[in-house]
């Protein structure tokens, strides 16, 4: 175990450094806190206009000014349009709006201005349609006619309790977004492992390493390193998405009524981790077989399409996430963690199924360890020479 | 010496590989003792670096075995082992110094242990100055002994040595081979391959030369050299040599004569007939050795020719002179 942690332990430490890792690992997020931090940049760096209105249906109380978060809209009253018009010429307002006679029937407000409004002014408009139309409401009565319906759905079964709106986004996203995260996790991981393994052939010094450790320490290392190196990649990645639903979320009230799914983020830890070392060991016993890099990448490739294939039925999935094509990729190791994380957000998957999931995943895992380790020995000094089937099977006898 | 008590640190019986449709090693046999440095020779391709595998159980042979360190290989004797293959290569983006950790440490050294013979090694072979630049920012000189100290700072039982002086110059060849010697003083058992011959008549007491995967010589190198020992002997001397009896051929060279000498024929009685000829000075007389790279030559391409290996050249007339 010894070596085996200090092959991880080198593998992890090289790649960290490396410029590709960095870019991957600290681009994404950034990009995501950007996203996310766009809505608030926006409203951070808003000033309201004063703005002047036109009550043709004469039934609106005058309201001069209402709060907006932390800001004021003021407002003027115009008796007609070209009063409005005027107050817009000579300075007064920078945009008017014209409530017409058939508000209270099927028509709408008009917004006249030299450009669209932003978020907080449209919120701010809202606000002041609000107080003007119930002069006399106080504002936690306002506040509770703008949400008059912030349901908490309550399982009848299982007594889950789940706020709506954003909390029910959380609730179902997370199961998704987690399988998502999962395949993108393998798909670069994989590529990685793949080319790392076809690296460390180039570099030739495995010659040197392989007589000092047997090559299941090797192997099972290199896949070690690998796999903390990802699982660090995702970390910053969920952590870069925590900041940006955390920053898209700050100017709304709902998110005190976020529920963790802590089943679901349970079950991705017990069939993500082994799910992920599983395709690290494939891609890395791919790599072996490969005489270069380009080939390994191919290969990985080749692999990721397999932990890809339940995108192409997602329809059947969604139509029936208990139907036996459902539960079958439950149970097929390569397609477990992606299935079962995207049935969860659709429907309660039976623990027996996930539990077989993680079950075959472990023994495939243990299986494709054992057979990429004795390949490796058979190929290790290959130097830009791929392994034929024949060879691969003689490796495997030679055991 | 071995925990068996003998002193053989390895001990080859009857090992063969083949690959496909090519006998790459044929039933070879040999045993190499601790405190020795014993010379594996052989032209390219002659099953030198299979053999090395096959004792360092990278690659399983198909036939014979292999006791080494008293017993077969196991994963704690790759502690006891020191190797340094022919093709280098070492992790390009770490540190000397990280990669000598990660070696030592590999070899089962504690990191404090393993840090500090990399300081000693690293002293002595004049890197430690280097030992925070990156592999790939070394020369071919530097990377070649960095590599050294990586397969010998655990100071190992037995030490596997290809090439281990290419790309060095004389005065980094010597600190090398000033560390051989005091391993192999220590107790190491040593097999040096390599084609300089002029390393192996100064530094292996003991050589085998290998052809086509089979054994074609092998014992001390001065045995060796004496079944090779031409009937000649070299001469400096005054004055104009024509014939001489008991002498089938006269061959000047540059102030001096070459003379091989007839069967029967005695060094004591041709230098007895020279003393007393006419004209003629003696001023050196000396039977001439055959050098490593001749007996190597020689037995090689005879060995192609019609497998007769192992017996004393008997066309050196026509080769040497």
């Amino acid at each position: 175990m010894n070596k085996i942690w200090l092959v991880a332990r080198m593998t992890y430490r090289r790649r960290i450094r490396s410029g590709t890792f960095l870019i991957l690992t600290f681009g994404l997020p950034l990009l995501m806190v950007i996203a996310g931090a766009i809505p608030f940049l926006r409203n951070a760096g808003d000033s309201l206009p004063s703005v002047g209105y036109v009550d043709q249906t004469g039934q609106l109380a005058p309201i001069e000014q209402v709060p907006v978060e932390d800001r004021t809209l003021h407002l003027t009253a115009y008796p007609d349009v070209d009063a409005a018009r005027k107050g817009v010429e000579q300075g007064q307002v920078t945009a008017y709006m014209v409530i017409p006679e058939g508000y209270f029937s099927e028509d709408v407000p008009v917004f006249y201005a030299e450009e669209e409004p932003s978020a907080m002014l449209e919120e701010g408009l809202t606000a002041f349609l609000r107080r003007a139309l119930l002069p006399k409401a106080d504002d936690s009565q306002l506040e509770r006619l703008a949400n008059p319906t912030d349901l908490t759905y309550v399982a009848l079964a299982s007594g889950d309790r789940v706020a709506e709106g954003v909390g029910l986004v959380v609730r179902f996203g997370t199961p998704s977004a987690l399988a998502i995260v999962f395949l993108l996790t393998v798909f670069t991981g994989a590529g990685q492992m793949g080319t790392a393994v076809v690296l460390e052939k180039d570099q030739r010094a495995m010659e040197m390493v392989i007589t000092s450790l047997a090559p299941v320490e090797l192997v099972s290392g290199k896949i070690l390193g690998m796999t903390l190196l990802s699982l660090t990649q995702v970390g910053i990645w969920l952590v870069g998405a925590a900041i940006a639903v955390g920053l898209a979320l700050s100017g709304l009230t709902y998110e005190q009524a976020v529920v963790i799914p802590w089943s679901a983020l349970l079950w991705a830890v017990l069939l993500g981790v082994p799910g992920y070392f599983l395709y690290a060991t494939l891609a890395a016993g791919l790599g072996i077989i490969a005489g270069d890099r380009q080939q390994a990448r191919q290969m990985a490739g080749g692999l990721g399409l397999v932990g890809m294939s339940p995108v192409y039925v997602i329809g059947q999935l969604v139509e029936a996430p208990n139907g036996p094509l459902a539960v079958g990729l439950t149970l097929f190791p390569l397609t477990a963690p992606y299935v079962a994380l995207t049935r969860m957000a659709l429907t309660d998957v039976p623990i027996w199924q996930l539990a077989i999931g993680v079950g075959l995943i472990i023994v495939l895992l243990i299986a494709s360890i054992w057979s990429v380790a004795r390949i490796f020995r058979a190929a290790m000094l290959m130097v830009g020479q791929a392994l034929n089937p024949r060879e691969i099977l003689r490796a495997l006898r030679e055991a | 010496m071995t925990p068996t008590g003998t002193n053989k640190a390895l001990e080859i019986q009857g090992i063969s590989k083949r690959y496909g449709d090519l006998q790459a090693v044929k039933d070879l046999s040999f045993t190499v003792n601790a405190g020795e440095i014993l010379g594996l020779l052989g032209p390219n391709g002659a099953g030198k670096t299979t053999t090395i595998r096959m004792i360092l159980d990278i690659i399983k042979p198909n036939g014979g075995q292999v006791s080494i360190l008293g017993g077969p290989m196991t994963e704690e004797k790759k502690s006891r082992i020191g190797y340094l293959p022919e093709e280098r290569g070492l992790y390009e983006d770490m540190t000397v110094l990280d990669t000598l950790l990660f070696m030592g440490q590999l070899k089962g050294l504690s990191r404090q242990i393993a840090r500090e013979r990399a300081e000693v090694y690293l002293r002595e072979v004049e890197l430690w100055d280097a030992r925070d630049l990156k592999v790939e920012a070394l020369s071919q000189g530097m990377n070649q002994k960095v590599q050294f100290v990586a397969g010998t700072m655990h100071e190992p039982d037995l030490i596997i040595i290809d090439e281990p002086f290419s790309g060095l110059d004389p005065i980094n060849t010597r600190l090398i081979k000033n560390l051989l010697y005091r391993m192999r003083d220590r107790g190491a058992a040593i097999i040096m391959s390599t084609h300089q011959m002029h390393r192996v008549e100064e530094m292996c007491g003991r050589i085998l030369l290998i052809d086509h995967g089979q054994q074609v010589l092998y014992g001390r190198l001065g045995e060796i050299r004496e079944r090779f020992m031409h009937n000649a002997i070299e001469v400096d001397l005054d004055g104009e040599l024509d014939q001489l009896p008991g002498v089938k051929k006269l061959t000047p060279r540059n102030g001096s004569y070459r003379l091989l000498l007839e069967e029967g024929t005695q060094p004591e009685a041709l230098l007895k007939t020279l003393v007393n000829m006419p004209r003629v000075t003696v001023q050196r007389f000396e039977r001439v050795k055959t050098s490593l790279e001749e007996i190597f030559v020689q037995v090689v391409a005879r060995e192609n020719r019609d497998g007769s290996a192992g017996k004393p050249v008997d066309e050196w007339e026509e080769t040497a002179a």
